[in-house]
């Protein structure tokens, strides 16, 4: 294990903003720390859905079946999210005994930065998604599009987080160092 | 150390334990997988919730034992464990849609709990038994679920056809989502999806019973149709057969006839040849006569011009001779007039005994040439000489 990289450190500070208890994966808390991002993601993600769901019951009861379903749709997209993340993979914590090699600067670096930009990512969706819910009960703004483009965003952040998986699986074999 | 077993059958759902209830010698403790979690309710008070870990000493054991005894650890200690991974429910249903049919079947609803939400199971388990099965579960939502969602959902179908429609299945899946959240958000648990199966309507059957009645004589239909197109297919190839072996036969006899044709014809060919061959020595003989006639009536045109080169020869040579003599003479009687004249002897009479003499000469010599000039001409066209008694080109006799 080695030391938190210096150049990474504003990333820490930002994450540590909304992650209370955030330290960019230093020694013994790895595993915490992965918990601690990916329940924040499935937080941001749930308050996504509460939005769309105020959205989708509105639309669904007034009849106006075309926003509904595209509110319906960016539900789907919500769960689909929140399973993705709820059964990531976090990594080991015993790397010496189970052939996983210990984090190099640059995989915490890594690692450190798609922390940053994901939750960056679901906090644009939830302001997004707050927008929509925001312009529809104002009638100002195009509502169907704001919930299009949360969606859009939502199978964004899905996809997004699915690259910490390929930084993560990077780990798992040792690899000789050069 | 030994491991805590909270749920023995894939049915349950969630389970409250009483930790001062496990009383055993080895401590206790429970692993928590991906989709499990655990709500940790102390003295009254909702605490942690965890997942993903192995949770260490969570009961029993002499320690734990004593620290109740002396009072050290909390009075009450509960654990609340539940599945937060998407289960289905099955929830059988019956209804009738607009046109009375009735119509049975199960809604499936797809639910799953979040972490947070573990703990609004204690409003489940503080009516109930402490653990939650799916058939708990059921007989709580079905009710509203036939209520809400159902019922509604099957008073806009005007016939069995409308419930197998994509709008019905999405209206369906509205109605459940916007109508079940109030129960389910009590219980802890989110929708993800929801869907109806419904049998077969009577009237289903009923069409099914027609279309396989139908497609049986269709199926009927086509055998006959089959068998047919085969006898139309055997009658076409023995036609066909038959109509190859007489064309077989035919050509065969036509064949036949050609070479016996051929053969006469070629019999006639050489007949023909030989016929030629004849034809061509005859036709050789002809000419050869011919020929010779020519030769000859050429001969006889050349003797012929000869005769008439010398006949103009002699009749050039008269009329020379008569035309001196007539010069002579007109000079004579020139000389006997201007004589006559000289001696004063050129009377009338003289004059008119010399015209006179003239005019008995001149008729003369005109009579001679009239005689000169009366040849005959044969039928042939050959112009005969008064000497010749025959034409010599026909052969004919000259009267």
């Amino acid at each position: 294990m080695v030391g938190t990289p210096v150049d990474v450190i504003p990333y820490i500070r930002g994450v540590q903003l909304v992650l209370i208890g955030y330290n960019g994966y230093t020694k013994g808390s790895r595993i915490e720390n992965d918990k601690i991002v990916r329940e924040e993601i499935t937080r941001a993600t749930s308050r996504v859905r509460s939005h769309m769901e105020n959205i989708f019951d509105i639309q669904f009861r007034e009849g106006n079946i075309d926003l509904a379903r595209a509110a319906k749709r960016c539900i789907e997209e919500c769960d689909y999210l929140i399973e993705d993340v709820s059964k990531a993979a976090s990594g080991m914590e015993h790397a010496f005994l189970s052939g996983q090699h210990s984090p190099s600067n640059k995989d915490l670096k890594k690692l450190i930065k798609h922390d940053h930009e994901v939750i960056e990512m679901i906090t644009k969706a939830v302001n997004i998604a707050n927008s929509s819910e925001h312009s529809m009960g104002t009638e100002d703004g195009n509502s169907k599009q704001l919930v299009m483009q949360t969606t859009q965003m939502i199978t964004s952040c899905r996809g997004f987080f699915g690259a910490r998986m390929n930084i993560l699986s990077g780990l798992k074999s040792k690899k000789k160092r050069t | 150390m030994s491991n805590y077993r909270w749920r023995e059958s894939p049915d349950t759902i969630a389970r409250l334990v009483n930790a001062d209830k496990i009383q055993t010698l080895s401590s206790q403790q429970v692993l928590l997988k991906p989709n499990e979690a655990c709500a940790l309710i102390v003295d009254g008070r909702v605490g942690d919730i965890l997942t993903e870990t192995l949770l260490k000493s969570m009961a029993g054991g002499f320690s734990r034992w004593l620290g109740d005894k002396i009072g050290v650890t909390a009075n009450d200690r509960r654990l609340l464990f539940a599945m937060t991974g998407p289960m289905d429910y099955w929830i059988p249903f019956e209804g009738q849609i607009a046109d009375g049919e009735a119509v049975k079947g199960f809604a499936n609803l797809r639910l799953r709990m979040n972490l947070e939400d573990v703990p609004k199971l204690l409003n489940y388990f503080a009516n109930n038994s402490p653990m939650l099965t799916r058939e708990g579960l059921i007989s709580i939502i079905a009710t509203e679920v036939r209520a809400r969602v159902v019922t509604p959902c099957l008073a806009t179908c005007s016939s069995a056809a409308d419930l197998r429609s994509a709008m019905f299945l999405e209206r369906f899946e509205m109605t459940a989502e916007s109508e079940m959240r109030n129960l389910l958000s009590n219980l802890g648990f989110t929708m993800l999806k929801a869907f109806p199966i419904t049998n077969p309507t009577d009237m289903e059957k009923v069409a099914e019973h027609r279309a396989k009645v139908q497609a049986q004589m269709d199926g009927n239909q086509v055998n006959v149709e089959a068998q047919l197109a085969h006898y139309s297919q055997t009658e076409a190839l023995t036609l066909a057969r038959i109509e190859v072996e007489t064309n077989v036969a035919r050509a065969k006899a036509r064949g036949q006839v050609t070479v016996e044709l051929e053969s006469e014809l070629k019999e006639l060919r050489a007949q023909e040849a030989k016929w030629e061959s004849e034809i061509n020595y005859e036709r050789s003989k002809m000419e050869i006569r011919v020929d010779e006639a020519d030769a000859k009536t050429k001969r006889a045109m050349d003797m012929f011009a000869e005769v008439q080169k010398k006949k103009a020869d002699r009749i050039a040579n008269q009329q020379n001779f008569q035309q001196q003599r007539m010069e002579s003479q007109n000079d004579f009687q020139q000389k006997m007039m201007e004589m006559a004249a000289e001696n004063g002897a050129l009377t009338p009479e003289v004059m008119q005994e010399m015209l006179r003499q003239q005019t008995a000469q001149k008729a003369v010599d005109v009579s001679g040439a009239e005689v000169n000039t009366s040849t005959k001409v044969c039928s042939c066209g050959t112009v005969l000489q008064p000497t010749w008694k025959a034409c010599p080109n026909c052969g004919n006799p000259i009267v």
